[in-house]
């Protein structure tokens, strides 16, 4: 026993929060959770510890097992409004993320924000989410987050610092020495705090930063790009449907041109894909092509010259492949002048961008599918000429004052500025911190920051949506805004949250507070929407790395962390990257043929230098990854964070430069020797088991199911004639579902993007477990719905599709037969139930379940979880414990709470649309439909009757009431035939 | 080699385990029935921070279930009502009271009162008050009268079997949407009659699947 305690805190990875948390008492370490003291949670229990324990339970256990416990029902003394025991609440709020804006609903209950939702009503999102949004609830309820006002590292509290800055006031003069660090503005209250303190102290500066740019033009315009208007899209290094925008809108757009909606004469919009980094856009690609970062430049001039002179300059550039379809890429375009697009991403610089427009232009889509719009940024220059010049100014000693809000900038900043050694010349260093980082530890004054589900504040989108941040609790921590830590240091007219935003935006609303409570309900204000168009500059003396001999690295944001602050949020580090599939680290990203040059696979830690930067991290082999690049997402590897974060990756910051801030080149790669496990939750891949990828391979069972669109025009019932099988009989009778209401799912392939949004709002809503990463590699992840990755096509230009799975709820489960204890049996409406305190553990379900969706908790992964997380429970599921099965039901809380309701009105059936699951809402392409099949006039049964429409192992008679609708791919019949589906088929 | 024990030690032994093996079993029997459900919890009458009676305000003085229960027809939760809602009547009827002291207190202090839970389900029983008493199932079925309790008792034994009973022939236990309340209601003819009515009327259907109650 003794044995397997110790190996559960080992030192290197952790298994699941139970360890992470081992700490008793929250409040206790939150005041002197400095990091440096943080190694005494990971004490080995001692044989002395273990005794006690064991003594305390044996008397506990003796005397509860007397008599049943004394509960207590604590009830309000005043009522609070609004407020029913038992039925949540729901808030309109919005949260900032990378310099835009996603409208969330945020569910309450019992005053807890519990869940998040998209607000279809917020013009930028229209309700989608993606998986930051979904997990942004635990990071709410992060016992490792800033808890205390820290002074050179002391515990202080607020009055402290307000005595400090009044102190500090009479120094600042005209400015001078005080600067002012924030991430990309889009709050207009806050814009008007940072006008009062730029008027107050005219010398002073104001300085936005952020690690992961997502404006290329560097100036306040930013491009709108209406995907839904454009037949063919081509992607040249960008990453539009992933994390070049987060925001969901141009996911929403493009699946909208995807989607098909006449199925006898369908339409689909073409996309093509020219990219370094196998992205989502690139697994959404009818034709994907593999080009360097740094050849992304040429190739959109030689696509440029192909349309101006209708000729082809066979300039060859690109790998592969690439450079022969430019022709037939620009004839495509030229044949859809006016309804075609081209983007690139913002990792490209400003002259590549600036082609782009060029070739938009000669296209005719400036106008018809791309605008410009004017954003409220007073950004005027490239943000990293602006911060270098912040970086040199602290380093010759001219700053006094730098108020940080922009997030971990000692972290994230171009490693040749030296940030944080600059840091520590500032007298006064203020920074608003979400935890106890690298910056925090760099500062005189850490501010607690709120959490956006804590503060007041407000956001615009491009569009000119604005939407008023609204509190779902108060601040757990006390965490102030960035507005209020502004007002408090310059003395702006109103110092709380609620002052700065509600005075600021009440004048604007002609009906005044009645208009004000409607804009906070509907979660978005009645501003004029943004049409202010304008003509886009360029600046083009950013200048594109220099070509040079040597490896390019990519620096891309990370699926989980983003640019990093999402290290410490586990629901994000569980969830597999969309490609790769690795949980809890970052890695080397290599291409098949690079890593077999360098000899190095799968684990292998390589070093990456260039100029005396030096950083080491492991390989992961991707293929269809351009050669000679390596791709590293950026944000793991921090030194100073919490349980959660701590030891996950490498950081890729130490060799990003100011000159290469989104991809660099020349750099050199040796290899260590050394090896580094990764946990991946889909193992299958081309360097170990060429059998086992996709579902090529193994004709008899085509799992996910494509054809081009001619082949479905001409077959339309493509995706059920390619399964044969003998007539299907159970040796159970069959029961009859024509009547009452019969739950079933229908999931569209042709609109997945694989995004991970889905995954992590399952987890939220049905209370599933993080079990770390020594368990995920060991295959013991809990995710109820999971998004399988295939690849088609040979190892260097692969196609990808992804599809989500989850329990199928089948009509003739295998998994019900088998159970000893009936722990599992179906509902007369369809669905396969789970009982959770039935479940004695067999896992004979399990194995016999065809889709392996069932999870078993091996251990109790909610065990010693800090009580400030578990807040975040829904309390409508059960939490599991160790030693049961589990699986997803449909968020059967919710159809049953939706009958309850319907019940109640006296109505027996359901309306189509009153339950959706939790990850057909979370789903920004809206590609999970949920509802009752006998309903025939439901979006369900309609979708059932597709051609598309197959269930997945139909030959095992399990009859899965989920059903899948088959992918269709557009390819240009000019180019190579989408090689998969003619392979595979033929 | 010489016996040690005498042989008819063997026949002590036999009767020493046949009598430790009855008490084993008897013992065994005992405790099964110590930890039935209707036996540990029905009777279940703790001792409240305020002696609050139900049989004066619910029984005697007729105020109505809902009156400081009312999220029952509106939720799962049948709540306690907040302190607020005792003084709606206290800051006009026995202000000096010292058995309200605590509910003074709690009402000037914000502090809550620590009623103690009689009635009480395991945590994987998401059982809905809404889904009852907003079709006709009475209070009564599962609390007993408790205008007639002057300290509640738990009067059913609330386990599984119990609301099965009711999920296979609800009929007994339904009736008009507006007696629910009304503890005391006496039907002028057959209940079950009445019963069957509403379930035709409103297509009553208990879920007795596992989804119904476990999640």
């Amino acid at each position: 026993m003794i044995q397997i305690t110790k190996k559960l805190t080992g030192k290197k990875y952790w298994r699941s929060l139970d360890q992470v948390y081992q700490a008793p008492e929250f409040q206790d370490w939150l005041n002197r959770e400095f990091p440096g003291e943080a190694a005494e949670m990971h004490d080995e229990p001692s044989r002395r510890n273990i005794l006690k324990l064991m003594g305390a339970s044996f008397a506990l256990g003796g005397l509860t097992a007397c008599r049943r416990p004394v509960e207590h029902i604590l009830p309000f003394s005043k009522g609070v409004e609004n407020f029913i025991h038992g039925k949540p609440l729901y808030y309109n709020t919005v949260m900032s993320l990378g310099g835009t804006a996603v409208g969330l609903t945020a569910e309450t209950n019992e005053g807890r924000p519990t869940k998040i939702e998209g607000n279809p009503s917020h013009g930028w999102s229209l309700g989608g989410t993606r998986g930051y949004h979904q997990a942004s609830v635990l990071s709410l309820y992060d016992p490792n987050r800033a808890g205390v006002v820290l002074n050179e590292g002391k515990n202080s509290d607020w009055n402290a610092f307000a005595g400090h800055i009044q102190n500090l006031q009479g120094s600042f003069g005209n400015g001078a020495g005080l600067r002012f660090l924030s991430e990309p503005l889009n709050s207009p209250s806050f814009a008007a705090v940072k006008k009062h303190a730029l008027t107050r102290f005219p010398a002073a500066k104001w300085i936005e930063y952020s690690a992961i740019q997502t404006n290329a033009t560097a100036q306040p315009v930013i491009p709108r790009i209406a995907f839904d208007k454009a037949a063919v899209v081509v992607a040249l290094d960008s990453d539009f449907l992933g994390l070049d925008d987060t925001s969901v809108l141009a996911v929403k757009e493009f699946v909208r041109g995807r989607k098909i909606t006449n199925e006898d004469s369908p339409v689909m919009n073409r996309l093509y894909t020219i990219e370094p980094q196998f992205t989502v856009t690139g697994a959404a690609a009818d034709h994907r092509y593999r080009i360097k970062s740094s050849e992304v430049g040429a190739y959109a001039s030689a696509l440029l010259s192909a349309i101006q002179s209708q000729s082809n300059p066979l300039k060859v550039v690109g790998q592969g492949s690439a450079d022969k379809a430019i022709a037939a890429i620009a004839k495509d375009l030229l044949a859809n002048r006016g309804k075609s697009v081209v983007v690139t991403g913002p990792r490209q610089p400003a002259a590549v961008h600036q082609i782009v427009h060029q070739l938009n232009q000669a296209l005719g889509n400036v106008g018809p599918v791309v605008t410009y719009l004017k954003t409220a940024s007073e950004q005027t220059r490239p943000q990293i000429d602006a911060f270098k010049e912040l970086a040199g100014e602290m380093a010759n000693g001219q700053v006094n004052t730098l108020v940080i809000m922009a997030w971990n900038p000692a972290f994230t900043a171009p490693a040749d500025l030296e940030f944080e050694a600059s840091l520590k010349k500032v007298a006064n260093t203020i920074y608003l911190a979400q935890d106890v980082d690298e910056t925090a530890a760099a500062s005189k004054w850490v501010i607690p920051a709120a959490h956006f589900l804590e503060s007041w504040g407000d956001a615009t989108a491009p569009d000119g949506t604005a939407s008023i941040q609204q509190p779902t609790i108060q601040p757990i921590h006390d965490g102030k805004s960035p507005a209020e830590l502004v007002a408090a240091i310059t003395g702006y007219k109103d110092q709380k949250a609620y002052d700065i935003v509600r005075n600021y935006w009440l004048p604007t609303l002609s009906g005044g507070e009645a208009a004000w409570k409607k804009a906070l309900h509907d979660g978005i204000l009645p501003a004029a929407a943004n049409t202010g168009t304008t003509t886009p500059t360029f600046h083009t003396s950013v200048a594109s790395p220099p070509a040079a001999s040597g490896f390019e690295v990519l620096f891309v944001p990370s699926w989980s962390v983003f640019d990093g602050r999402f290290v410490n949020n586990a629901w994000l580090q569980e969830a597999p990257d969309p490609i790769t599939k690795l949980t809890w680290d970052n890695a080397a990203l290599l291409s098949p043929a690079t890593a077999k040059k360098l000899g190095v696979g799968l684990g292998d830690v390589i070093s990456i230098e260039r100029n005396g930067r030096k950083v080491e991290g492991p390989v992961m082999v991707q293929p269809g990854q351009a050669d000679d690049t390596i791709v590293i997402p950026v944000g793991y590897g921090r030194t100073k964070v919490g349980h959660v974060g701590e030891g996950t990756g490498f950081n890729a910051y130490k060799i990003r430069t100011s000159d290469s801030f989104g991809f660099g080149t020349g750099f050199n790669v040796t290899k260590t020797g050394r090896t580094y496990p990764l946990a991946r939750t889909q193992e299958f891949d081309y360097q170990e088991e060429p059998k086992l990828i996709g579902f090529q391979s193994d004709v008899s069972r085509p799992i996910v199911r494509e054809a081009t669109i001619e082949e479905f025009k001409k077959e339309p019932n493509f995706a059920n004639e390619m399964v044969e099988h003998p007539p299907l009989r159970s040796l159970y009778g069959d029961y009859d579902y024509s009547r009452g209401q019969q739950w079933a799912m229908a999931i569209d392939l042709n609109a997945c993007i694989g995004c991970n949004a889905c995954m992590i709002a399952c987890v939220a809503e049905n209370n599933i477990g993080v079990v770390g990463k020594e368990q995920v590699a060991r295959g013991r992840e809990m995710h109820w719905i999971r998004l399988d990755r295939y690849y088609t096509g040979s190892v260097e230009e692969p196609q990808a599709v992804t599809a989500p799975i989850t329990c199928m709820q089948c009509e003739t489960a295998p998994c019900e037969n088998v159970c000893p204890v009936a722990a599992t049996v179906h509902s007369p409406e369809g669905l396969n139930d789970m009982v959770y305190n039935r479940c004695v553990g067999t896992r004979y379900c399990s194995n016999n379940c065809p889709y392996k969706v069932r999870r078993f908790n091996f251990l109790n992964w909610h065990l010693n979880e800090a009580e400030v997380t578990k807040m975040v429970y829904n309390p409508e599921v059960t939490v599991r414990m160790r030693g049961v099965m589990e699986k997803c039901t449909y968020c059967v809380q919710r159809i049953q709470n939706a009958k309850i309701q319907a019940r109640t009105e006296n109505r027996r059936w359901l309306k189509d649309g009153e339950v959706t699951p939790a990850c057909a809402q979370a789903c920004p392409a809206e590609c999970i439909t949920f509802g009752n099949v006998n309903d025939l006039e439901s979006r369900i049964a309609k979708l059932k009757q597709s051609p598309r429409n197959y269930a997945m192992l139909a030959e095992l008679n399990t009859k899965p009431r989920t059903t899948y609708l088959a992918k269709l791919r557009n390819p240009n019949p000019e180019l190579q035939p989408a090689n998969a589906v003619e392979e595979h088929r033929g | 080699m010489a016996l040690i024990f005498p042989k008819s030690t063997d026949k002590y032994v036999r009767i020493g385990a046949g009598v430790l093996g009855l008490l084993a079993l008897g013992g065994g029997a005992v405790a099964m029935y110590i930890g039935y459900p209707a036996v540990i919890m029905t009777g279940y009458t703790p001792v409240q921070p305020v002696p609050y009676s139900h049989k004066l305000h619910a029984g005697d003085l007729g105020m109505d279930c809902y009156y400081c229960h009312y999220t029952t027809n509106k939720s799962s939760h049948a709540a306690v009502p907040q302190t607020e809602v005792c003084m709606n009547c206290h800051t006009r009827v026995k202000l000096q009271s010292p058995r309200l002291e605590k509910v003074r207190d709690s009402f000037n202090t914000g502090k809550p009162i620590e009623w103690v839970r009689v009635h009480r389900l395991p945590d994987y029983v998401f059982f809905n008050h809404q889904a009852h008493v907003t079709v006709g199932v009475s209070c009564v079925s599962c609390h007993g009268r408790i205008d007639q309790m002057v300290e509640v008792k738990q009067m059913e034994p609330l386990n599984m079997a119990f609301c099965l009973d009711c999920h296979r022939n609800p009929a007994p236990n339904l009736r008009p949407v507006e007696q629910v309340t009304n503890l005391a209601w006496k039907p002028d003819r057959d209940p079950a009659a009445i019963g069957r009515e509403i379930i035709q009327e409103r297509g009553i259907n208990p879920p007795q699947n596992c989804s119904g109650c476990h999640r």
